[in-house]
């Protein structure tokens, strides 16, 4: 348990020992077909084949997805329906085609929603990051994202546990007690954050480290089978939403 | 407040993610050459993404009821300069899509305009201003922690209402509705962010004056042998 659900449900996914490409070419091929397709059917297409990928072959708990799913919906929907609400002379009303607008609004950010979450809860992000090498993003900032992935379990962690003693000393009993401690709460994460940097630099220099925190990455071969089946599968999709 | 996944038509996605790259390589070059002076500050820079990262993580008691999660972005541009945030941000948002599924890949670019840069930037400038006209150093960053909020809050909805605008009155009957849905939890969070931020600082210049000092945020006291150091007071800095 790292304490992000979605993080958990990569690690402990069946696609985890999977090509990082293989996952990105699936999940951005339907990213990509979510957001230029025709709502009506392909977000529907995008939406099933993002689930039932997830939930079948690659084994991500059904909560977790259904969970991450509904994260981003409270904004697609306040969203949607701002979007269609008409502001004329007489006041509010609907726009003349409301209901279809909001629907394909919807269509697209919810499949959208669902191919992200097709590569997040299948790939670890310390298998993406050398990808962002590979897309000759410089080593520097790949390593900062790195550092950056692998601090924030231990700052997720002293914030909960900080929170917690906080919590139980009455330091969240009412508004102002509460904003009080949020801010002595964010200060020793921010301090820790820094104190843990430092201590960490010292013992890489202290080994001879001193350009950073290379690791090899783990060789996950891709697989033509899962290749020819990403290209034939959106193939497919993209021929029936336009056709239909 | 971030624009999710697919919400956004392709051409706004390509044109904001356009509109954000010069800052985002900006920042990169900036950090590029910080690493290569200082070696170490990778992991610094590292743990001051992960702070942003975790900050959002913190719940917000509201006036009206509900909890928000602050932006850091304010923050993040007091602490580490806008550049910095502006690569920092954006991390910290594919971060964000894909560890917590808040905001998304194609409306990465929009969301990093708003979040990392227009915020840090215009919640900097207010800081300097604030700062440059006598002001402390606890207002400057209320204010630069509530107007980067605010500043966020306003683009991402003036984004939404170019993509969507309204059927009858256009942009402008868009931008309307869109700055007035998002402004209830919003203009709170802003508002609740500053305070996070002055009381973040009181702690912060106390316990970590040092730090403040590499960072530029408080002018280095001088040398113990040379005169003496005073207490340092909370919200009595200048």
């Amino acid at each position: 348990m790292t304490g992000l659900a979605i993080d958990d449900a990569a690690w402990a996914s069946a696609w985890r020992l999977r090509s990082p490409a293989d996952k990105l070419l699936l999940s951005g091929g339907l990213v990509l077909a979510a957001l230029v397709l025709p709502a009506w059917p392909g977000s529907l297409l995008v939406g099933l084949a993002a689930v039932v990928l997830a939930l079948g072959p690659a084994r991500v708990p059904a909560r977790t997805f259904g969970r991450a799913v509904r994260l981003p919906l409270a904004f697609i929907l306040i969203g949607a329906v701002t979007a269609v609400v008409q502001v004329g002379d007489g006041g509010l009303g609907w726009a003349p085609d409301a209901a279809a607008r909001a629907g394909g609004l919807v269509g697209h950010a919810v499949a959208g929603s669902a191919a992200v979450l097709l590569l997040a809860t299948t790939t670890p992000m310390s298998d993406l990051l050398p990808a962002l090498h590979r897309m000759r993003v410089p080593d520097a900032v790949v390593e900062v994202a790195s550092v950056t992935y692998r601090m924030l379990f231990v700052l997720l962690t002293s914030l909960s546990t900080i929170r917690e003693a906080q919590a139980a000393r009455m330091g969240h009993a009412g508004i102002r007690n509460s904003y009080r401690s949020s801010g002595m709460l964010a200060a020793a994460v921010l301090t820790r954050s820094w104190d843990r940097a430092r201590r960490l630099s010292d013992g890489l220099a202290g080994r001879g480290m001193e350009t950073g925190l290379r690791v090899l990455p783990e060789v996950l071969p891709s697989s033509p089978r899962f290749v020819a089946s990403t290209v034939v599968g959106l193939a497919a999709l993209v021929t029936v939403s336009v056709l239909a | 407040m971030h624009i999710a996944e697919g919400f956004l038509p392709p051409a706004h996605a390509i044109g904001w993610t356009i509109a954000a790259a010069p800052f985002v390589v900006h920042g990169a070059r900036a950090v590029v050459k910080e690493v290569r002076e200082n070696p170490e500050s990778t992991l610094l820079l590292g743990a001051a993404g992960a702070f942003t990262f975790v900050l959002s993580a913190i719940k917000l008691p509201s006036i009206t009821g509900s909890s928000s999660h602050p932006t850091g972005t304010g923050l993040g541009a007091v602490l580490f300069r806008p550049p910095v945030m502006a690569l920092l941000g954006t991390v910290v948002l594919l971060f964000q899509a894909l560890l917590l599924a808040h905001g998304g890949l194609t409306t990465l670019g929009a969301n990093a305009f708003s979040m990392a840069v227009v915020g840090p930037w215009a919640g900097y400038a207010v800081y300097r201003l604030v700062r440059r006209s006598g002001g402390g150093l606890l207002p400057g960053v209320f204010a630069a922690m509530a107007v980067a909020d605010l500043a966020t809050y306003v683009t991402t909805a003036l984004q939404l209402a170019w993509a969507h605008p309204d059927a009858a009155s256009g942009f402008a009957g868009a931008a309307a509705k869109f700055l007035s849905v998002f402004a209830f939890t919003q203009v709170p969070l802003a508002i609740g962010e500053g305070l996070l931020g002055v009381l973040l600082f009181r702690v912060l210049v106390v316990n970590a004056r040092p730090e403040l000092e590499r960072l530029g945020v408080l002018r280095r006291t001088p040398e113990p042998d040379q005169a003496p150091v005073p207490e340092p007071t909370p919200g009595g800095e200048r």
